[in-house]
């Protein structure tokens, strides 16, 4: 550091350190070494020094039943739940069936071969499941890149969702409580895990959505409804690896996988992201990493992975030279030069979008670097056998999966075929479907009951 | 800004000395702090600050924009009125919502949290930043209050996406038949990412009135919210047409 450049008017310093402070005069190596850990990444480590500052607002929540401010759509045996370990070791439930898919806008919009590999990998487990058209997205995807929107509207919004989680069977004639709501997205679950915790920490915040929850006609006996857990599908997915692998027909043990973890899936509200001991030790975020693991493919770490996708939110839209340049530079172009990646793969929305559609803008600046992008539960439904086109969908991919695929054996061009004539049958009328489409509308327009609880 | 108080050093630095705008007055800058201020989330968002960085040092923004995480808690912490401000006119605009910054900070400070703060304000305040800033958000922002879904498959088109590349779709058919092809039969839609309910949307907009939300609309782009207000009157006619031939049968 030199005068020059701190010096605001001539002859004055303007540093903000007052009189007192002088020049270290480090070398450039002893002041890099001297200040590297501010970069340290956010490994668990880097997290835990928070610890005794963090509250379990589970405690409040449980409490708040108990005085009866609140109801609680409770965990039940017929979910079947797995216990998970959290960053500080608290536990976790995963309900592993009876679920309530929450949908992702972007996923469904764009990626639709994520939504679609869950489903389908869910149909391979036996698992129960409910899809259905009275949802909206979290909004907080607009939330956060516009700021239209506020805390009031972010909390109406997820305790509508989730209340029509908990009635959603009564068009089946199951219980209330039946489906648990699994959410698929990575924005969605921070933003209604955030909410949750003012919601509980907040009377006030409680007092003004009870009234709009209450016009809606969506309190439990009076009370708003809050989830015992808010579940991300990595997390299903996490839990239930196991058995997915059973499930596997492709061997991916010459695959090179980096795993891109979701900012808003494990740094918004950290202390409910799931750690395990034995995935990376226990040092990252366990999702993901531990399915490709548990599928045989080599996970390659690299320098960036604790760094964001660059999406942005409003960046992606309105300012996508940032989105480009933060994904090609900081993801890619390391995941493809440092790590020898064949392919990358996330668990959230913002990220799978990003990644894969900003690669090709990188031959404008002699940035030619070309990396299979996909979805953790597309990876695998690929392994496992699923139609690359039909299942997967990988023609929405911007991202060559073709080099993936041929990589993992599966002959693409032979099932594109396949698809482009089954493409022909859909004009013709036909349609296959995952599950019994008329269980799709539960309520209004186009309603019939179709009893499925005897 | 740049019109502080003679003899106050400081704040000579930090107003923009070539900017011509006339100086706000200072019941105007305390209203709008009072707004960030008064936010249920500011005290759980900022619990004091040591200027230790590590905030910027891991900020993507930071590494593409004249923006800076503590310097925005600095700010805040610091309760830098016309700083405050000054930021609110662009810098708040930089970030990228990762919560990177939260998850490192020693003192449990969340940035991305304190500028979501800042963002409502600029727009409850209709600060000209947001205004312009948000201009090109306005199809977004049409399709979700008018939906509930941000993003919908008709809004991928390659003339407007024109950097990513010629593969949008390696398929060659109509969207609307790559949509009905989709074995999910709540994704056989083109004009929204899922079949919404009606009475989904119904109740949808009866948070968005009681929100507020509408209004924060409304200062931001009249004509936007003129648009939204009548699709919403004519979803709601037909809500009730709905109702009524229910009570016909």
């Amino acid at each position: 550091m030199t005068d020059e450049k701190n010096t605001g008017q001539e002859g004055e310093r303007f540093t903000g350190h007052g009189p007192e402070w002088k020049d270290s005069e480090l070398s450039p190596h002893e002041a890099r070494a001297a200040t590297a850990w501010v970069e340290q990444r956010i490994d668990r480590r880097s997290m835990l020094t928070n610890k005794d500052r963090v509250e379990d607002v589970r405690d409040i929540m449980w409490q708040l039943e108990k005085d009866g401010e609140i109801a609680v759509h409770r965990l039940t045996d017929g979910h079947k739940p797995v216990t998970v370990k959290t960053l500080y070791g608290w536990d976790k439930r995963i309900p592993t069936t009876r679920l309530w898919h929450h949908k992702s806008c972007g996923q469904c919009g764009n990626i639709p071969g994520y939504p679609v590999s869950l489903l389908w990998l869910q149909n391979q487990l036996g698992t129960e499941y409910l899809d259905e058209t009275d949802q909206t997205s979290c909004t907080a995807w607009n939330y956060h890149g516009s700021g239209i929107g506020n805390l009031e509207s972010l909390a109406a919004v997820f305790l509508r969702n989730f209340h029509q989680a908990y009635v959603s069977g009564r068009a089946q004639g199951f219980d209330d409580g039946h489906f648990y709501p699994l959410v698929h997205c990575g924005t969605s679950f921070g933003n209604y895990k955030e909410v949750r915790s003012y919601l509980l920490q907040s009377a006030k915040l409680r007092e003004s959505v009870k009234k709009i929850l209450g016009k809606l006609g969506r309190l439990v006996d009076g009370k708003l409804l809050i989830p015992e857990e808010v579940v991300h599908y990595s997390e299903w997915a996490h839990v239930m690896r196991h058995e997915i692998a059973n499930h596997q027909v492709i061997d991916a043990s010459k695959i090179r996988a980096t795993i891109h973890p979701a900012c808003h899936v494990y740094k918004m509200v950290p202390e409910d992201a799931i750690y395990d001991d034995d995935i990376l030790d226990g040092n990252r975020v366990a999702v993901s990493t531990g399915l490709i693991e548990a599928l045989g493919a080599q996970v390659i770490d690299y320098n960036t992975w604790y760094d964001c996708c660059g999406f942005g939110f409003r960046h992606i839209i309105s300012e996508r030279e940032f989105t480009r340049s933060f994904a090609i530079d900081r993801k890619i172009k390391v995941a493809v030069e440092e790590a020898n990646a064949d392919v990358m793969v996330g668990h959230d929305t913002g990220c799978i979008t990003t990644l894969d559609k900003n690669q090709w803008i990188g031959k404008a600046e002699g940035k030619h670097f070309e990396l299979p992008i996909l979805a953790d539960v597309q990876f695998a439904a690929l392994v496992c056998g699923a139609h690359p086109y039909k299942i997967v969908q990988t023609h929405w991919h911007a991202s060559p999966v073709e080099t993936l695929m041929e990589k993992l054996g599966i002959g693409w061009e032979t099932k594109k075929q396949e698809f482009e004539a089954y493409l022909k049958e859909v004009e013709q009328g036909k349609q296959d479907q995952l599950y019994d489409p008329r269980l799709m509308v539960t309520s209004g327009p186009g309603f019939k009951a179709i009893e499925r609880s005897r | 800004m740049g019109h502080a108080a003679a003899g106050t050093r400081v704040q000579d630095y930090i107003g923009d000395p070539v900017s011509e705008a006339p100086p706000l007055p200072r019941e105007k800058l305390e209203e709008i702090f009072q707004d960030i201020q008064q936010d249920l989330r500011f005290d759980h968002e900022l619990n004091g600050c040591l200027n230790c960085g590590i905030c910027t040092a891991t900020c993507p923004a930071a590494h593409y924009y004249d923006f800076s995480p503590r310097e925005i808690v600095q700010l805040l912490w610091t309760e830098n009125l016309e700083g405050i401000y000054d930021a609110m006119q662009e810098k708040i605009w930089s970030c990228a919502q990762c919560y990177t910054c939260a998850a490192r900070c020693p003192f449990d400070n969340s940035p991305g949290g304190l500028i979501m703060l800042m963002r409502e304000v600029a727009i409850k305040h209709g600060m000209q930043s947001a205004k312009d800033v948000l201009r090109p958000f306005s199809r977004v922002m049409l399709k979700l209050i008018s939906t509930g879904n941000q993003l919908s498959p008709d809004m991928i088109r390659p003339d407007h996406f024109a950097d990513w590349g010629p593969e949008i779709s390696k398929v060659d058919a109509p969207l609307k038949l790559l949509r009905k092809a989709i074995p999910m039969a709540t994704l056989n839609t083109t004009d929204t990412a899922w079949e919404v309910n009606l009475k989904t949307s119904i109740e949808l907009y009866t948070i968005w009135e009681m929100t507020g939300v509408l209004d924060q609309l409304e200062t931001i782009d009249e004509n936007l919210f003129d648009v939204i207000t009548d699709i919403m009157d004519e979803k709601r006619e037909d809500w009730e047409d709905f109702l009524e031939e229910q009570d016909e049968d």
